[in-house]
């Protein structure tokens, strides 16, 4: 029943546009229940002071039961935050958009939780293996299996990344 | 209306929302299709569709185990959810067992992994123990190792499956580590004995010769034991043996044959450390030395400043240098001395490959027990020789009983009914410590002196062939040292050079002025033009 996602989509939708997004974050557009992209700027004192992200959210037929693939817009002259768990690519190594995922989490609040993760941040600089993991990332940052160092704050000490045939039983079975 | 009368339930909420796919539900809403299953699993307020949550622990099952672990309690309260399933005790066994399988997977693998290893190792073992048993075999005849291990390896005491596969590796490091032409081993073979089980038997009836002398009417102690042959008349044979074939050798060249230590390389090499080292060495290194050696030989003289040893200091690799130069540090200064060596040198340069050395060193039981029936056969011609063997083969024929039937009761008559059956225990387990505790009591040693010494006529054997083969290689010594000695340079006469390229004495009658091949003349010049009286006369 793909129409639960379309129909759940639809009501966090309307949510956003009667009750309004969070401070700090905008919906940039939703034209359909597959790709939404929304402005994130961090309020008050940070390092982040004055400084607009862009975040994408990809829906799988799955949502809600399958976590949205949620990243950085890089194109188009915008850029991923420089922070600890933010790749150059714009891939998020948090916790709540792979393990820790749950339905009961929305849009908004993901955003939410990444607006408060760069908040937090007290020194800017991209996770220690960039480079290597960003030549090799694919495309879709939820093939890749982060491990989280810590339950709240998620921490990219390795990854990896799966196989054609083991993403492909993932998403079969996600 | 706060009667605690009745706890509400899910069914009582006004508006029902299900945090999965938030689709809300109006208590009196009309319903469309059928009626969906509303739960509420947790402690907090958070409502859901069975089906929905279902769903969602389905998938993250699917999933990593932490993810599977967050699914099944409440996102909000961290309640564990309750879920009831049919699952009976047989679904129960087969998940546990799903799950040891897959544990048991990976030790499989590892032991797979472990067995290849162990497979092959007990593959090299086995091969090792096998000759180790055959070499017995070989050299201490039939009769002998069938009493003391026989064929049945479920016969053997343990420390059989320790000595038996380390008799080969002996006999071949006793060959790489001793002069190869000298002095093969007559030793180790008997050396490797006294921890043999094969030993044991012998330490403990050790002074059978001296105390049945009544018994066996014909040998009183003769042949001697194999642990005091081994022990102390072998080392002392074999000292006598390398001392009187130096001095033959020096009477028969004029000089002494090099030291055992020097002329086996591989004894060198193999301190030496490295494999690499010793092919390297074997390579390189010595057909300089040899060459060198030879050359000295031809001159008869050495120059002082020829001790250096130019090759072997240029030679990049740091460990074969030393080898290379010690040849030509202590180079003999008698040129008899020299041609000697230079003989030894081109004698061992091809035999010294590794797989003659191990095989002549495996092949050592199968000779000596040839050696061995070799004398026996003679021994039929020769009562000194009979005595001197002590074969008692021909005794035990005439009295038409097997040898073992002949052994048995004899120790069974010695020791009594007791000890015979223990004795006969004893036997049939070598090695265990009945055997020792019984072993003083056992007359049995008559049936060591009623046993055909099979092995003592086969270090004699092995003896002669080590003497024949000293003979033999001082033979082959002998005239290539002569053919060294005797070697001349054939020299020619100057037909086809052109007469006039070479500086004659005056007195040399010239016949033909005209020179005869100009092609000839051309060769000659280019071959002289480095002579300076030659030049001077071009001049």
């Amino acid at each position: 029943m793909a129409s639960i996602a379309a129909r759940r989509l639809a009501k966090e939708l309307k949510e956003i546009q009667t009750e309004g997004c969070p401070v700090g974050i905008n919906l940039v557009k939703a034209d359909n229940f597959e790709l939404w992209w929304f402005t994130i700027e961090v309020m008050g004192e940070s390092q982040y002071k004055g400084e607009v992200y862009t975040l994408q959210f990809r829906f799988d037929g799955q949502y809600p039961i399958s976590s949205p693939a949620v990243q950085f817009v890089v194109t188009e002259g915008r850029q991923a935050p420089i922070h600890p768990h933010v790749y150059s690519n714009g891939h998020i190594c948090a916790s709540i958009l792979g393990n820790e995922w749950s339905p009961v989490l929305s849009v908004t609040a993901v955003c939410v939780t990444l607006q408060s993760m760069l908040a937090s941040c007290k020194k800017k600089e991209r996770p220690i293996d960039n480079d290597r993991y960003v030549r090799n990332a694919p495309d879709n940052p939820k093939k890749t299996q982060f491990h989280y160092d810590g339950k709240c704050c998620p921490a990219l000490i390795a990854y990896s990344i799966m196989t054609d045939m083991g993403s492909a039983i993932t998403d079969d079975t996600v | 209306m706060m009667s605690t009368a009745r706890v509400p339930t899910v069914n009582d909420l006004r508006v029902k929302l299900c945090y999965i796919c938030r689709e809300e539900e109006p208590y009196d809403a009309i319903r469309e299709g059928p009626p969906r299953a509303w739960t509420h699993p947790c402690n907090c307020t958070l409502i859901v569709h069975e089906a929905c949550l279902l769903d969602w622990i389905q998938s993250a099952q699917g999933g990593s185990a932490e993810r599977a672990q967050n699914a099944l309690k409440c996102p909000q309260c961290g309640t564990s959810y309750e879920m009831e399933s049919r699952k009976p005790l047989v679904l129960d066994v087969l998940s546990t067992i799903n799950k040891v399988l897959q544990r048991a997977g990976g030790v499989f693998t590892l032991i797979s992994a472990a067995g290849v290893i162990g497979v092959m190792g007990s593959g090299v073992y086995i091969t090792l123990t096998a000759y180790g048993a055959w070499a017995v075999r070989q050299f201490v005849g039939k009769e002998m190792f069938d009493m003391l291990l026989t064929d049945d390896p479920s016969n053997w005491p343990w420390t059989a499956f320790l000595n038996l596969p380390l008799l080969p590796l002996s006999l071949i490091s006793s060959r790489l580590s001793t002069s190869p032409t000298l002095f093969p081993m007559l030793l180790p073979i008997v050396l490797v004995w006294p921890p043999s089980p094969v030993a044991h038997q012998w330490m403990h009836h050790e002074p059978w010769h001296k105390r049945d002398r009544p018994h066996s009417p014909r040998l009183r102690g003769w042949p001697p034991s194999p642990v005091i042959f081994g022990m102390f008349i072998a080392p002392v044979v074999k000292m006598i043996y390398r001392k009187l074939l130096h001095r033959v050798a020096l009477h028969i060249f004029g000089a002494n044959l090099s030291d055992a230590g020097r002329s086996s390389r591989f004894g060198l090499y193999l301190r030496e450390g490295p494999l690499f080292i010793r092919f390297r060495a074997n390579v390189d290194a010595r057909p300089l030395a040899d060459d060198e050696a030879i050359a000295a030989a031809m001159n008869g003289h050495l120059d002082a400043n020829d001790n250096d040893d130019p090759d072997a200091d240029a030679n990049p690799d740091p460990a074969p240098a030393p080898v290379a130069n010690a040849p030509a540090n202590d180079r003999p200064q008698d040129p008899n001395a020299a041609n000697l060596m230079a003989a030894e040198r081109l004698i061992e340069k091809s035999a010294s490959s590794l797989g003659r050395r191990i095989g002549g060193a495996l092949l050592i039981p199968y000779i000596s027990n040839m050696m061995g029936t070799l004398l026996f056969r003679i021994s039929k011609h020769s009562h000194i020789l009979r005595e001197f063997l002590g074969i008692k083969q021909h005794r035990r024929l005439l009295n038409g009983l097997p040898p073992s039937v002949y052994a048995y009761p004899s120790v069974s008559a010695s020791t009594g009914a007791v000890g015979g059956a223990a004795v006969g225990d004893g036997l049939k387990k070598l090695g265990q410590l009945l055997k020792y505790t019984v072993g003083n009591l056992w007359g049995g040693t008559k049936a060591w002196a009623e046993l055909d010494p099979v092995w003592w006529r086969n270090t004699i054997g092995l003896g002669l062939f080590v003497v024949a083969k000293d003979c033999l290689y001082l033979a082959h010594l002998w005239l290539t040292k002569r053919e060294i000695e005797s070697r001349k340079i054939k020299t020619k006469d100057f037909s086809g050079v052109d007469i006039k390229e070479l500086d004659l004495v005056p007195s040399f009658p010239i016949l033909s002025p005209r020179p005869r091949r100009t092609s000839g003349a051309e060769i000659a010049s280019r071959a002289f033009r480095q002579v300076d009286t030659s030049d001077g006369r071009r001049d």
